[in-house]
């Protein structure tokens, strides 16, 4: 069904952090979680590096909102290369950093691989405008050394020739 | 040659261009996962033309290019204009590797030629046998399929004893449970957020620094007791489900980097927590608080007395430590386990307070953070399910207990876990006096409290002989009692039992608790200017137990050590102050 230059549809999840399980949990956690869903996939990238589950399986449960980014010519096999290419080198565990390189930053550059649309301004906006609060100061050495991760998904490193 | 076509209609690099019109050259960032080029190329070439100048720039061979733009795939026969690629906009490389067996992209290679048809048969071969490959491989490229929600692997011991209770063994259940309370219950999050007052904390950054290593050191805990509400309802439950969750806990395991993201998320939240913790308070501020794990050897000693006598000078309630206790360990303090009185709703001995737990600097300094921020502390104990928590945890000791010692900041402590596990009762129940409240939140009470504590601590340096006869309250006034009628007489010789509250308990006393409190204090005064202090036994002998702690704690000027119990009148955690302040490190 999908082969054979089809698009595929990709939808942006967006999970609002601020009610909910998850702020009760990591009250660190400012703002949205967002992830990419594509190829009845979800990605999205934490303190583990990149990673994938059923739409909607992290423990954060089903989307506040999702987000039609449009459709994208990539397959899935492309796209599983440029996210094990992105895995190594940018978007590795280590890489993660709450307020400049996280899960927002990763979605928005995969949605524009995808689709060439930007994820909704508000979402890649947060960081800095918590940075800009002297409350967001405060936080933020306590914060550069915290990753965060949802869990429930399986990471994904460069499978292309092992499984 | 075919570089970078710089100037203007470059015949040379551009014969293979299509010479429709004078090529203006734009300028394409093409980026990679891995890096970005910017490449200049005629506006109207053909994406295979583009892709040739990649291979260049990225040494890679143009089979191995696959370029998309705007969610599309660019094939060899379109032309740039054909997408809108213009300059300055960005298009998307990735960069196959070897593919595994056929590689159908070689037909691809025809891509020199500008043959649309061929090109185009090309590309629409690339993916059918990409995608074949990828069916039949199936997880080649593909993810594993994900598991089954072993979702609790990231939040570890927080979201885990969370859970309990719920009656449901499966994880997912679990937390959906609990996301649902949790959301019927947003009132609470939203009601601590609307408080002005929290709000007027929020713009003060000095503050919040503060109020956020509070927090966080006492996150665990408050975290724990919230959820522990539901489970001190039914304590037969809260076992079994405690015991499920450790299986499946185990079980997290064997799950391919579960247990290491476990691990991670623990130590990453862990780690921060109790750095800042330790910056704000000089160390873990909870094993400060403690300060008396050094008492271990004393412990044992410790009285049972608890009857609060009515000694206006001496604390409400009798403690711990000393009298009846055959050792001459004074004022072992480790810590009040006082039984509180409506005059002392905290429990707080006077021992304790000149030494041990409120002594330490981690309880000065929260003790100043609570009484200058009253309202830090009324909101924290107005909150309503900080009341029902509190009134369940009083119903279930036992519970209660066991969350504290599972609380990790506990765990390397035994002793402080003893002695919080038998404080427990006692403090919970203060906790839900009304009055016990109010002086948390007043801030001049608290003030007065920490006074007391430091006019207890001044007089144990002053007078160190004076304090363990204070102690222990109505036991003392049985201890001078005895040697009354000798010490009445202000005999220069000091009667060998005397000035020692602790001294052995041979005084019968016969008078214990009939002098007047005004009687008892003249006497030891006048015992101490009669005999001086810490006299019967050598300080050497009395303070035998001490002086091996202290050495064993790695204080090895035996006199200084010796100086120091001397001093503070055998008070190990004063004693180990006062070293410690001689030698700042």
């Amino acid at each position: 069904m999908d082969q054979n230059d089809s698009t595929f549809g990709v939808q942006l999840f967006i999970y609002d952090l601020s009610r909910g399980m998850a702020r009760q949990l990591s009250p660190i956690m400012l703002g949205e979680h967002t992830s990419i869903v594509v190829y009845g996939e979800e990605f999205f990238y934490g303190g583990a590096g990149i990673s994938s589950c059923p739409p909607g399986g992290t423990m954060l449960g089903p989307p506040d909102t999702v987000v039609e980014l449009g459709n994208t010519e990539v397959t899935e096999e492309i796209f599983m290369d440029y996210l094990s290419s992105l895995g190594e080198t940018t978007y590795s565990g280590d890489k993660y950093r709450l307020f400049e390189h996280n899960c927002n930053t990763f979605t928005n550059e995969v949605a524009q691989f995808l689709t060439g649309n930007k994820i909704p301004s508000y979402i890649t906006d947060l960081p800095s405008e918590v940075l800009s609060t002297p409350f967001g100061q405060v936080l933020r050495p306590i914060l550069d050394s915290i990753h965060i991760a949802p869990p429930g998904g399986n990471v994904i490193s460069s499978q292309n020739n092992h499984s | 040659m075919a570089e970078n076509s710089g100037t203007d209609p470059a015949v040379e690099t551009n014969t293979e261009e299509n010479a429709a019109a004078s090529a203006t050259i734009i300028k394409v960032t093409v980026k990679t996962p891995k890096d970005k080029e910017e490449i200049a190329i005629a506006e109207d070439s053909s994406v295979a033309q583009f892709k040739e100048e990649i291979s260049k720039r990225f040494k890679a061979k143009q089979d191995q290019l696959v370029l998309i733009f705007a969610g599309k795939i660019l094939k060899d026969g379109d032309t740039l204009g054909q997408h809108g690629i213009k300059d300055g906009l960005t298009v998307h490389l990735v960069i196959k590797t070897a593919q595994k067996s056929s590689s159908g992209s070689s037909q691809t290679s025809a891509s020199s030629g500008p043959g649309p048809s061929q090109g185009n048969t090309a590309e629409t071969a690339n993916p059918s046998p990409a995608s074949n490959l990828g069916t039949p491989e199936g997880s080649g490229p593909s993810p594993t399929p994900t598991q089954p929600p072993n979702i609790l692997a990231g939040f570890g011991d927080l979201s885990g004893l969370g859970n309990l209770g719920m009656g449901s063994a499966n994880f997912m259940e679990l937390q959906q449970q609990m996301q649902r309370q949790l959301m019927s219950n947003p009132e609470m999050l939203s009601q601590i957020m609307e408080n002005p007052l929290v709000q007027s904390m929020m713009s003060n950054p000095d503050l919040m620094r503060q109020m956020i290593v509070f927090l966080y050191s006492n996150f665990n805990i408050l975290f724990l007791l919230v959820k522990t509400m539901e489970l001190a309802r039914n304590p037969a439950m809260m076992q079994e489900m405690m015991r499920n969750q450790d299986r499946a806990l185990s079980n997290l395991e064997s799950i391919p980097g579960g247990y290491n993201a476990l691990r991670r998320m623990y130590t990453d939240i862990q780690e921060p927590m109790f750095s800042a913790a330790r910056e704000q308070f000089g160390n873990n501020p909870f094993s400060a608080l403690g300060g008396n794990t050094d008492n271990s050897g004393v412990q044992p000693s410790r009285t049972e007395n608890r009857e609060p006598l009515p000694n206006p000078w001496g604390p409400p309630d009798t403690t711990t430590a000393t009298t009846t206790s055959g050792t001459a360990s004074t004022t072992s303090s480790t810590t009040s386990s006082t039984t509180p009185s409506v005059s002392n709703p905290l429990g707080i001995s006077s021992s304790s307070l000149g030494n041990g737990m409120f002594n330490s600097p981690g309880m000065q300094s929260l003790m100043q953070q609570i009484s200058e921020n009253p309202q830090l502390m009324q909101n924290m104990l107005s909150a309503p399910y900080m009341r029902t928590m509190m009134q369940s945890l009083s119903q279930n000791p036992d519970i209660a207990s066991q969350v504290f010692m599972n609380n990790p900041l506990f765990a390397g402590n035994p002793q402080l876990q003893e002695q919080m596990r038998q404080q427990l009762p006692v403090f919970l129940q203060q906790m839900q006096n009304p009055e016990s409240l109010s002086v948390m939140t007043n801030p001049r009470a608290m003030r007065a409290l920490m006074q007391i504590q430091e006019g207890l601590q001044t007089l144990q340096t002053e007078a160190p002989g004076l304090m363990p006869s204070l102690i222990p309250g109505g036991m003392a006034a049985g201890i001078p009692g005895a040697p009354l009628p000798t010490g009445v007489n202000v005999t220069p010789e000091n009667p060998p039992p005397s000035g020692q509250g602790p001294a052995p308990a041979p005084a019968p006393t016969p008078t214990a608790g009939t002098n007047t409190a005004q009687q008892q204090l003249m006497q030891q005064m006048l015992q101490m200017f009669a005999g001086g202090n810490a006299s019967t036994p050598t300080p050497e002998v009395r303070f035998q137990q001490q002086l091996e702690q202290l050495s064993a704690m790695g204080f090895i000027n035996g006199e200084a050590n010796l100086q120091a119990l001397i001093a503070t009148g055998g008070d190990i955690n004063a004693a180990i102050e006062r070293l410690l302040g001689s030698q700042p490190s």
